[in-house]
């Protein structure tokens, strides 16, 4: 399967500086440098581009400001008033999976949101944030999300358990959702790539007018999985509030 | 199938931790706050103004309604000045008419006096030409001498039937 021009192949991790500490192998790989290029894309444009603190933007701090509020937005659409506490965690990790994804848009560069462990450490956080939270705001009767009000009582041993496992089956389903649209989408470019250059005389430009449309659209999933991260992470953080 | 290569699963999590924490505790700290204070700035700055409109329009509101206030006023001012007016000169106008169609009469009353008198003085020249002449008629044809008196009776008796 890892064939020399495998489409699978780009999401190989390629050590940049091995390191090592305590035995574990922490080096700092292709993946971890798209990380690094993501924050600091993030970091440098929130923080540039609002320097001078207009109260006119310029085109740039209006880009910022939109972003701002759109998270603001969902969260108090969600969430309501609640919710501001959770916003630099929301925004944090809307924006990081946003230019994650972007990022990965760049020809030659690594996506590391296509990484299951990656996204499913993100879907962790948030599961388990959303889990202690619960706890906080309800303690024990935080067991009574399980329990669906207003059913005869005979259906409770069938959906307890259902609703057990669609909880603790969310760190999943959030993980898998971005991992495998990443996958797919960027297995899809390179399996037409791969088309263009081995399609005979100029028919090869069939495929590339194709991966060209497919960039547009993968672009579009880029941000739309970024958004159903976060407005799923609001949706979880809501139900630690309201149960039922 | 490389995402399920645990070679560098150590390392993907670590470096994410690393990375995303950075990136929260930078957002948290740094940028969100300061975007949020312009975004407050901006929102005090739009109140601010609002506010200040809508203190201008109530005065300007103000100053319309004394301005509409006083304009009706002196229109109702200017209506009386014209009705006074308008009496009093009529009032002199009658007055003057009236004394004018007093002098008038006078005047004519006057008249016919004068002419009265002047008939009467002329009637009775008329009356002493008749009896001179008729005395001298009747002396020259008679020869009889008429007393005056006897002239003046035959006379009044005859003016009936001439006028």
């Amino acid at each position: 399967m890892a064939a020399k021009d495998s489409p699978l192949k780009q999401f190989e991790i390629d050590p940049i500086s091995n390191i090592e500490v305590g035995g574990y192998n922490i080096s700092f790989t292709n993946s971890s440098f798209a990380m690094l290029i993501t924050v600091l894309v993030i970091t440098l444009f929130l923080t540039l581009t609002v320097n001078t603190r207009s109260i006119i933007p310029s085109r740039m701090q209006l880009i910022s400001e939109l972003m701002y509020n759109f998270i603001a937005q969902l969260l108090s659409d969600t969430v309501g008033d609640n919710g501001k506490r959770y916003f630099p965690f929301v925004f944090s990790l809307f924006m990081f999976v946003l230019i994650g994804n972007m990022v990965g848009m760049i020809p030659y560069q690594f996506t590391f949101t296509s990484h299951i462990i990656v996204t499913f450490a993100l879907a962790a956080v948030v599961f388990i944030g959303v889990t202690i939270l619960g706890f906080i705001n309800h303690g024990i009767k935080f067991f009574t999300f399980f329990y669906i009000p207003g059913v005869p009582f005979y259906m409770h041993p069938l959906l307890i358990p259902i609703e057990v496992i669609s909880y603790l089956s969310r760190p999943i389903s959030l993980s898998v959702r971005l991992f495998a649209n990443m996958l797919a989408g960027h297995t899809l470019l390179k399996v037409f790539a791969g088309f263009v250059v081995s399609m005979p005389f100029f028919t090869g430009v069939f495929p590339l007018a194709f991966i060209v449309a497919l960039t547009g659209l993968e672009i579009l999933i880029a941000f739309l999985q970024a958004y159903v991260f976060a407005i799923l992470t609001c949706l979880y953080i809501n139900d630690a509030y309201h149960l039922h | 199938m490389p995402q399920l290569n645990p070679e560098f699963f150590v390392s993907q999590l670590f470096w994410l931790a690393v990375f995303f924490t950075f990136l929260f505790v930078f957002l948290w700290r740094v940028s969100l706050p300061r975007i949020a204070t312009v975004l407050e700035k901006r929102q005090n700055k739009i109140d601010e103004n609002l506010s200040s409109a809508k203190e201008l329009q109530e005065q300007a509101m103000e100053i319309e309604k004394k301005i509409n206030d006083q304009i009706n006023r002196a229109k109702l001012e200017t209506d009386e000045k014209i009705k006074e007016t308008i009496n009093g000169l009529q009032e002199d106008v009658s007055s003057q008419l009236s004394s004018l169609d007093k002098d008038l009469e006078k005047k004519v009353s006057d008249a016919e006096k004068e002419i009265l008198k002047s008939k009467d003085d002329q009637m009775k020249n008329i009356n002493n030409e008749i009896v001179n002449i008729t005395k001298l008629t009747v002396g020259k044809i008679t020869d009889i001498e008429l007393s005056d008196n006897e002239l003046n009776k035959v006379i009044e008796t005859q003016k009936g039937s001439f006028n």
